[in-house]
């Protein structure tokens, strides 16, 4: 009687006071995508994708070398251009808009892009990076409920994530952005998750507020020459 | 035993959960379109910028929550939507800017003024919010911070508007707002407006007390409660200010202090000879000034005087116009109107310190800058918080949207328009506060529309001229007494029928030409409660606002046009089945089901289902009480139901059944927009992009769209795009993981709409419904693992379209624009080909649907009509379009197909090259990829360097005419044709060329 009476008693201290903490919430996640263990041995990430938008479709690689560099092909209507970010010079490249020739990033886009340069994601290791993590209790995403984190990164942007509660899968970012003086929200879902031979777990859908990506092939820690980070 | 049951309960409660409830979730993508417009906007509260960057600006409203803009009014967001819509105050902490308080209820303290539920504070320049506190005070005029150490903050709180009250008072607190301490009470009667702290001194705190109150009938504004007070201990003491000032009693007094020269102040005191008066002296001593009317009209709305931050000389008076002094309030001048009017009725000014030159002015109809310290202003367009009292629409494609606004008169505008809904498409019909506006649907070129107290008007909608079509007191008639937001509603069994109250019931079938009085008086018809004349306290305050014992709402049986409901704002709910011959007052029957009588009875909705049912909402705020009244009789209003929700905030003012599923009903309250799917059993609050506590004044559904259409006061007009997945939405639909719904024949358009041409400059401006009707599904729980995709097959079961799908809970919407895949074009150009985007229209006929979940797929059927109606694009004409535009498509692939040939031969010469150490093969090489490359630079541009310096090539010559035929509805020109057969011998033979170099090697 006592027993059932005191489990009663944990049962509704469960339903009342169980609260998160920043790193419960980061934690599970991490576990729901594969573990730190598994995604601390990513060197190389190269993604092949497609983002479309009404039929047309516009080709995408990317590819990130951890800590080293970073580079996305973008193919669209018969021309390829590229980004490019090291920890040291940023690169674009942007032919369908006019451009004739690689242009540097701006210092503050450069900044704002060296997250890019992570292969791990920004919240393996987090502090150890140089983030700052802040459980903001829990969100409605389009009536899913989520843990909402805001991570401070050490860029100074700041980064706020929503991790749906069911699966731990991060569902929802938005990002704060500077471009000329004016912040601006990017906001991205993520959704079509899978798991890799590597035991990661990847979202292979992003969208994006101009359409969806989807990857249809990722390498993991395939060999990068890293002259492809030179404009 | 008992514990058992009791865990089993907890089991089964449990269990429930993982079940589908029907709730706003279930909406998923039908999201909710802002309309706007920003053309009038709507009443502002409270402006506070930040000091240290000068464009960061917080813009509370009436009605319509929070507004920030980042680059000093180019754009705004809403950043308060979860939250209480009626704001009161905003403060912003100097030292650190990311940190802010919002005080909800405003406290201009109007009729139609709403109510808050606290103080909310956000760390993050709000973006999160969390309430802290003083959840029951409903109003909060102002927030102040001590400058030197911002976690002390004052909150001047008048409390409520309708009742007596222990929560009013000035609060203290000194823990950044964790908890708050009153330190100043009056009475019951009497709340704290104003208070301001010497930045100088901050221990020196200054607070106006005053005594109010408003009952359905009237206002008083004055009494023993209203005093000025001072403290020099951080508002521990107080002692009462009155030297040089009237004699009491004080009504509301508004005051300020002098940032750069606090000694000095400035007050507006209401008092039987209202005055502006200044004091040198820390307030010990005061001096009467010579105001000017603007200076001293109405106190108790216009309650904001502001001091230059760095000029103590340059005083501000925003009330029923903008005035300016300076010499310290000893003369004042009124703002030009020069560069545009500028609304009147001001509650709210923010000097930018820096630039003192720099103002932002809150009206009652928007947000105006200054660049020149006031004597000039330009209107910010981008705030769509627009105070509607009621919306109606008409059946015309787009079909257009009516109604009356705060402040603002009656206004008409399009729910669709090419390029978006912007300002420029909304116009104006009438003048004063606007309410009621009918459109004619007997007649397309008149609405009725009205200004408060029921001065009707009969517009001609092309010239706008206006014709008074009020009825008049007949002989042998009490004097009319007319609401302030009158009833004009058209019968909804016979459209012919106008009906307009005063206490009588009035029915026109000629366009208001000619009347006739239906009804006896159906009010209580209380004396006492008809003493207007008395209203306003200190100062005479009898705008119409006040009438009483009135008909406020009228509804005709859709079902039979002799049977029509009236209710009056004192609580009587009567009924006619005889067209007004007999009535039948059942306001003895609703109060058994426990709703107050007195209430105004705030909407009627008798079913178009069965003729006994009938649904009304009970509006009871204006005896203090807030709740939810909304109830349903089945049998003629004899016995009444009350439909209860734990969900339920605010007042009702709105019931409104679905037209088509009976299960379906809506509920608008002043905090909320609710919804049920059966009955009224369950309600839930409607989210999907609808502010979760919007004052939802008016609901409509459009018969034929399904659009379901949202009045709100102070978020302008919302609109939910056809809402029948939901209607069709069975409980055991809702159980399964994925459904596909069903697609009506779509008829096959680019679009309905036409283009904008020319990318909006600015204003409000809302996106359109969908072009073309979206394909929906229905998914239980959001999809996080596998793809979601939509694979379209045409008749002959070929695939045409593979489209990435939405992955939320509830209705996801997949656009098809109907077409197919674009071709592949030849790649490696030095210009963009937009053929890449562009793709032929299907042809009509029956198209199978796979819709991919994971593992899963869902298979239905789409039937693509032709518009047989449309006599420049026939059947015939659609077919040749189709034939040509996929013979040019078909060339596209061609030509990519000999372009990629010669591109991984370059890439085999580029790659081996190096690799060739004889000279002569290496000659030999890049002679062949010369040839390759002339080749190559015929086949499509190469060369272009410029988007100035267009290149065209075959490829190029292809994309013209390929994108003339394909990109419109029309038939393909003579010419069009004829240059297809040239196109195609000239691809042939440069097909020929390729091999032929191809082949040498």
């Amino acid at each position: 009687m006592k027993r059932i009476l005191f489990s009663l008693l944990l049962l509704s201290a469960g339903f009342s006071v169980f609260s998160q903490t920043a790193d419960e919430v980061i934690n599970k996640h991490i576990e729901a995508i594969g573990g730190a263990d598994a995604w601390r041995k990513v060197n190389s990430v190269k993604m092949e994708g497609t983002l479309q938008a009404q039929g047309a479709e516009i080709a995408v690689v990317q590819t990130i070398l951890h800590k080293k560099g970073s580079r996305q092909d973008i193919s669209i209507m018969g021309m390829t251009g590229y980004m490019i970010v090291t920890p040291t010079e940023g690169w674009n490249y942007m032919p369908f808009q006019g451009q004739q020739a690689p242009e540097a990033m701006t210092a503050e886009d450069l900044v704002e892009s060296q997250e890019q340069l992570d292969a791990q994601g920004s919240l393996i290791d987090y502090a150890a990076k140089g983030h700052s993590v802040e459980y903001l209790g829990k969100d409605d995403v389009d009536g899913t409920e989520c843990y909402k984190l805001k991570v401070n990164k050490k860029n100074g942007s700041p980064e706020t994530m929503y991790f749906e509660i069911k699966t731990n899968y991060l569902i929802k970012s938005v990002a704060v952005r500077k471009a000329n003086g004016q912040e601006a929200e990017v906001v991205t879902s993520y959704s079509n998750y899978e798991k890799l031979p590597e035991g990661i777990v990847i979202a292979k859908s992003m969208t994006l507020p101009f359409g969806e990506l989807n990857i249809s092939k990722i390498t993991i820690n395939g060999a990068v020459d890293e002259a492809i980070f030179k404009k | 035993m008992k514990i058992f049951l009791s865990i089993l309960f907890i089991i089964s409660a449990t269990v429930s959960y993982s079940q589908a409830t029907v709730n706003s979730s279930t909406f998923g993508m039908m999201e909710a379109r802002w309309l706007g417009p920003g053309t009038m906007s709507g009443r502002i509260t409270a402006i506070e910028g930040v000091a240290q960057d000068g464009k960061t600006i917080y813009v509370g409203t009436a009605g319509g929550g929070i507004w920030k803009t980042t680059n000093a009014g180019a754009s705004f967001k809403p950043i308060f939507d979860k939250y209480c819509q009626s704001i009161g105050a905003i403060a912003i902490d100097p030292k650190n800017p990311k940190i802010i308080y919002a005080a909800t209820g405003e406290s201009n303290m109007r009729n139609s003024v709403s109510i808050g539920d606290g103080i909310y504070k956000s760390t993050d320049a709000g973006e999160n919010w969390t309430k802290l506190g003083l959840e029951k005070t409903e109003h909060i005029a102002k927030l102040v911070i001590n400058p030197t150490n911002t976690n002390t903050i004052y909150a001047a709180v008048p409390g409520p508007l309708w009742s007596s009250s222990k929560e009013r008072g000035l609060y203290k607190s000194t823990d950044g707002g964790k908890s708050f301490e009153k330190i100043l009470f009056i009475s019951e009667d009497a709340g704290c407006a104003d208070v301001a702290v010497d930045p100088q001194h901050p221990d020196t705190v200054y607070a106006s007390t005053w005594e109010f109150r408003r009952k359905p009938y009237a206002f008083n504004s004055g009494g023993n409660g209203s005093g000025f007070w001072k403290s020099t201990d951080g508002g521990k003491t107080w002692k009462e200010i009155k030297n040089g000032l009237p004699a009491k009693p004080f009504g509301r007094i508004a005051f300020t202090v002098a940032p750069s020269a606090p000694q000095n102040l400035v007050a507006i005191v209401e008092a039987n000879e209202t005055g502006l008066y200044i004091s040198a002296d820390g307030g010990e001593n005061w001096k009467k000034q010579s105001a000017t009317f603007n200076v001293v009209s109405r106190p108790f709305y216009f309650s904001t005087i502001v001091i230059d931050p760095k000029d103590p000389k340059r005083v501000y008076r925003p009330a029923l116009s903008f005035s300016y002094s300076s010499d310290g309030g000893y003369s004042f001048a009124d703002a030009s109107n020069e560069g545009g009017w500028v609304h009147s009725d001001h509650h709210a000014l923010w000097i930018n310190p820096n630039n003192t030159n720099q103002l932002y002015l809150g009206t009652d109809g928007g947000v105006y800058i200054s660049l020149d310290k006031g004597a000039t202003w330009s209107f910010v367009q981008s705030l769509p918080v627009g105070q509607f009292y009621h919306a109606a629409v008409d059946d015309r494609k787009p079909y257009n949207i009516y109604g009356g606004l705060q402040d603002n008169g009656s206004w008409t505008g399009p729910s669709a328009a090419s390029g978006g809904v912007g300002n420029a498409n909304w116009k104006s019909l009438n003048g004063g506060d606007g309410f009621w506006v009918q459109p004619d649907p007997n007649d397309i070129y008149t609405a009725y529309a009205e200004s408060q107290g029921g001065n009707i008007n009969r517009i001609n909608l092309v010239n706008n001229k206006a014709v008074n079509i009020k009825p008049q007191q007949a002989p042998g008639d009490d004097k009319l007494r007319w609401n302030w937001n009158t009833p004009i509603v058209i019968g909804a069994a016979n459209k012919k029928n106008l009906y307009m109250g005063s206490q009588y019931l009035y029915k026109s079938t000629d366009q208001g030409r000619n009347w006739t009085r239906l009804s006896p008086d159906l009010t209580t018809n209380d004396k006492k409660k008809q003493e207007q004349e008395n209203s306003g306290g200190l100062s005479a305050d009898n705008t119409s606002a006040e009438n009483h014992c009135t008909i406020f709402t009228v509804a005709e049986s859709p079902l039979d046009e002799k049977l029509i409901w009236a209710g009056t704002d004192d609580g009587n709910l009567q009924y006619t089945s005889d067209a007004g011959k007999t009535w039948i007052n059942v306001a003895a029957n609703y109060a058994k089901a426990g709703i107050p009588s007195q209430t105004w009875i705030s909407s009627i909705e008798p079913s178009q289902f069965d003729k006994r049912i009938v649904y009304a909402t009970f509006d009871n705020h204006m005896y203090g009480d807030h709740k939810t009244y909304v109830a349903r009789s089945i049998d003629m209003g004899k016995t009444w139901t009350l439909l209860s929700s734990s969900e339920f905030t605010g007042f009702a003012h709105k019931i409104k059944e679905d037209p088509l599923n009976k299960d379906l009903l809506f509920l608008g309250t002043e905090m909320g927009l609710f919804a049920t799917l059966d009955g009224g059993q369950n309600w839930f609050r409607m989210k999907n992009k609808i502010p979760e506590y919007v004052l939802a004044r008016d609901i409509q559904i459009h018969p034929r769209t399904h659009d379901l259409i949202i009045a709100t006061h102070g978020r302008g007009i919302l609109i939910v795009d056809d809402i029948s997945p939901i209607r069709n939405l069975k409980k055991e639909t809702a159980e399964k993981n994925v459904v596909l719904f069903p697609n009506t024949p779509i008829t096959l358009t680019m679009g309905q709409f036409g283009g904008g041409g020319f990318p909006s400059t600015g204003g409000w401006v809302a996106p359109n419904p969908p072009s073309i009707p979206p394909i929906k599904y229905y998914l239980k729980d959001r999809v996080s693992s596998g793809e979601v995709k939509m694979d379209i097959y045409d008749p002959a079961g070929k695939l045409v379209q593979s489209i990435p799908g939405g992955k939320r809970k509830g209705v996801n919407m997949i656009d098809w624009n109907l077409s197919m895949k674009p071709p592949k074009i030849a790649s490696g150009g030095s210009k963009l080909d937009f053929s890449a985007f562009l793709a032929p229209m299907v042809l009509p006929g029956d198209y199978t649907v796979k819709l991919k979940v994971g593992d899963s797929v869902y298979t239905s059927v789409i039937k693509l009509v032709h518009d047989a109606t449309d006599k420049n694009f026939t059947l015939q004409d659609r077919k040749l379009q189709y034939k040509t535009a996929m013979d040019i498509y078909k060339m596209h692939e061609q030509l990519a197909g000999v372009v990629d040939t010669i591109n991984a031969r370059q890439k085999l010469i580029k790659d081996n090259l190096s690799k060739v150490t004889d000279s002569s093969l290496k000659k030999m090489m890049i002679a062949y990829n010369d040839e390759l490359e002339k080749l190559r630079s015929e086949l499509l541009a190469t060369k272009q360097k410029s988007v100035f310096a267009d290149e065209k090539k075959l490829r190029e010559e292809i994309t013209e005419v390929y994108s003339g035929v394909t990109g419109q509805e029309a038939a393909p020109s003579n010419l069009q044709v004829q240059r297809v057969t040239v196109l195609q011998q000239e691809v042939k033979k440069k097909e020929k060329e390729s091999q032929q170099i191809l082949k040498k090697i």
